[in-house]
């Protein structure tokens, strides 16, 4: 059981800073998410915090001591690489005491712990096995015991999953989830997948380019992002962004004009500014009728493609505009990330309407679910709202 | 039919192919044996197999001090330089592997380069510097040597073979508690075995089968090894040859060769498969 802190944590290699200025606390017990697309310097981060890295600046505190300086076998803390990282030349029962072996432990204590381990991970009959001879979610599961043999202060899990299958993978998010409950130990882990992220997670920490974006519970993070790329790189399918304009006290938007509510305004928005507006798939209604009101905007779209995954239906339309500028999205979530008078938007509908392609749809945005950024910034304009 | 004809046929010539070359290559260690295995007055009759067997050269040698002690010389001299360039060569090619640092390339290159050096231009220095050194006629003198000449033949298959290994493992056994060295030894070590086995085969038969360095560097019983000692060979009277003796001793140096060839090389296949590393 251990906190970390961060402060001020850099990272610099010649030429290039991997992480810049980082502060963060992660409390006893929490289970802290580090997610970013790739290069965005998470498992650098994490490599610093277990000790693999030497940190360039500033101090990493675990239980309010200082571990800049401390090797990694000093830390007690355990690992679990993307690649599983397993000893091929030894069984799982030999990977999984190595760790404790290297401690002295007492050869019955050894022998005690690793069956434990085992049975918590349905190991059992695997013990005397070679990696070679394990499929990919066993070798995870052999991963995964020999981080927890060793009842370290801290876990440590560096994209643990996304070298398995699909079905896996969300069976094993369970059973993770499911093992750090169990086990109560502060656990750290790294994943650029936004679904693992907002499961698993009591708290997520949003990285690019080396630099913390936002931090928060996944529904701060979802409900109010702090800035346009945390609102496209949480939520799937991603959030819908249009240029807009805030004039006359309204909101101007290729589909039409909506009014906020003042408490949604803030202190002001910036006439003439360009902006960009996102509302999430599921904020976007069937509506009866045309017409717009206070704190919502009706409007018709022709369905260009429709995705039944069973439960719901995602429903493809484009709305086209010109008269706007500035509006570009950050590149890690556009492949053309180009002001193309164009784009195409998703909205979550209940199955049940039965709509086809080409069909005419009304639909209804509420201004609650608007969410307002600075196009040249980024940043979120509306107020935290509750 | 077609394809099961022609796949025959191939078979046919790769077997033949095959004796062909073993035939080529075992046709003068044949001849070798036979020539040790024949009485004096048979050496020069010029059949394939002697008409009489006799162990009596194998006698002549093991009688002989000096090739006991050139044995012993042998062995010892092989065996440590094998050790001293396995142990140098492992941790230069970890070094140049995992370590980033400047002039990688460089110093690669100027090992190969030292490989491709050839000895014979350094023989006489060296014997003028061994010889006010007082290596002269020592084991460090051939050791020195023989580590020099195959140390970059060593880095290279080692480094071939580190850089196969994931660093992740490396990472893995430093958090689980491992200093640098204990992931060296107890992860990277094994997992590089079939290179380490490789590297040491090819030290060891360097320094085992080297004439050169070794006749031109010692002078007694105190340092000469097989190959020069076979060349000092006397017969047992002034007037004959000793043909059959220096047969007998080219069998009996040739036998531990072909012993550790054998022996490592099933260390290395089975290294190699069991390997399986994979994530």
């Amino acid at each position: 059981m251990a906190s970390i802190e961060l402060r001020s944590v850099v990272k610099r290699y010649p030429g290039t800073t991997a992480v810049k200025e980082t502060s963060l606390a992660i409390a006893d017990g929490e289970f802290f998410i580090l997610v970013g697309p790739s290069g965005c310097g998470k498992s650098t981060l994490l490599n610093m915090i277990v000790g693999l890295d030497e940190v360039s600046g500033g101090e990493i505190l675990v239980d309010g001591k200082v571990v800049n300086d401390l090797d990694p076998k000093e830390r007690n803390m355990a690992m679990v690489f993307q690649s599983y990282a397993i000893y091929p030349h030894m069984t799982v029962r030999e990977n999984m005491a190595f760790p404790l072996k290297l401690a002295r432990l007492p050869q019955e204590e050894i022998a005690t712990r690793v069956e434990q381990a085992a049975e918590i991970l349905e190991l059992g009959g695997l013990l005397e096995r070679k990696p070679g001879a394990l499929s990919g979610g066993q070798r995870q599961r052999v991963a995964m015991g020999r981080a927890i043999v060793r009842d370290p202060d801290v876990f440590l899990l560096d994209e643990p999953l996304s070298n398995l299958d699909a079905k896996l993978r969300t069976q094993m998010r369970t059973e993770l989830a499911r093992l750090q409950r169990r086990l109560g130990t502060t656990t750290v882990y790294v994943t650029h997948d936004q679904t693992e992220a907002m499961t698993l997670g009591d708290r997520i920490a949003v990285l690019r380019h080396g630099e913390i974006q936002q931090v928060g519970t996944p529904r701060q993070l979802y409900e109010h992002p702090a800035n346009l790329f945390v609102a496209g790189f949480i939520g799937s399918p991603a959030m819908n962004f249009l240029p807009g304009r805030w004039s006359e006290g309204r909101l101007q938007l290729p589909l039409g004009a909506i009014e906020l509510p003042p408490e949604q305004v803030g202190p002001s928005l910036p006439t003439d500014n360009p902006l960009v507006v996102g509302f999430r798939p599921e904020h976007l209604r069937p509506a009866s009728g045309e017409g717009s009101n206070t704190g919502a905007l009706d409007f018709t779209a022709r369905i260009e493609v429709l995705e039944w995954m069973g439960a719901e239906l995602f429903v493809y339309f484009d709305v086209e505009w010109s008269g706007y500028t500035g509006f570009i999205l950050p590149q890690e979530l556009e492949t053309d990330s180009k002001d193309t008078g164009r784009r195409v938007m998703v909205a979550r509908i209940d199955p049940a309407c039965g709509l086809k392609e080409g069909d005419t749809l009304h639909l209804r945005l509420a201004a609650a679910h608007l969410q307002v950024f600075d196009a040249a910034s980024g940043a979120n304009l509306r107020p935290e709202i509750g | 039919m077609r394809v099961g004809s022609k796949d025959r046929r191939e078979r046919l010539w790769w077997a033949v192919g095959g004796v062909l070359v073993i035939t080529y290559a075992l046709v003068p260690v044949a001849w070798l044996v036979s020539l040790s295995l024949k009485p004096a007055q048979d050496l020069g009759d010029k059949r394939f197999l002697p008409r009489q067997v006799t162990l009596e050269h194998y006698a002549t040698i093991f009688q002989d001090s000096q090739f006991a002690s050139a044995l012993w010389n042998s062995a010892g001299i092989a065996a440590i330089s094998t050790l001293a360039a396995l142990l140098l060569g492992a941790g230069a090619a970890y070094a140049i592997v995992r370590l980033q640092f400047s002039g990688r390339r460089l110093m690669l290159a100027a090992a190969l380069a030292v490989a491709m050096f050839p000895p014979v231009s350094i023989i006489g220095p060296l014997f003028n510097m061994w010889r006010s050194l007082g290596l002269y006629d020592t084991w460090a003198g051939l050791v020195l040597p023989y580590m020099t000449f195959t140390l970059p033949l060593a880095i290279w298959t080692l480094a071939a073979f580190f850089r196969e290994i994931p660093w992740d493992l490396e990472k893995a056994a430093r958090v689980d508690g491992a200093s640098p060295l204990q992931a060296f030894v107890h992860v990277i070590l094994p997992l590089a075995a079939p290179g380490v086995f490789t590297a040491g085969i090819l030290v060891f038969m360097f320094a085992w089968n080297d004439f050169l360095f070794a006749i031109s560097l010692t002078s007694t019983n105190d340092a000469r090894t097989v190959p020069a000692a076979i060349a000092f060979f006397t017969g047992s009277s002034l007037f004959e040859l000793p043909t059959g003796a220096i047969a007998a001793a080219s069998v009996v140096v040739t036998l531990p060769v072909i012993l550790v060839v054998l022996l490592f090389q099933r260390r290395i296949v089975a290294g190699l498969t069991s390997g399986a590393i994979k994530g």
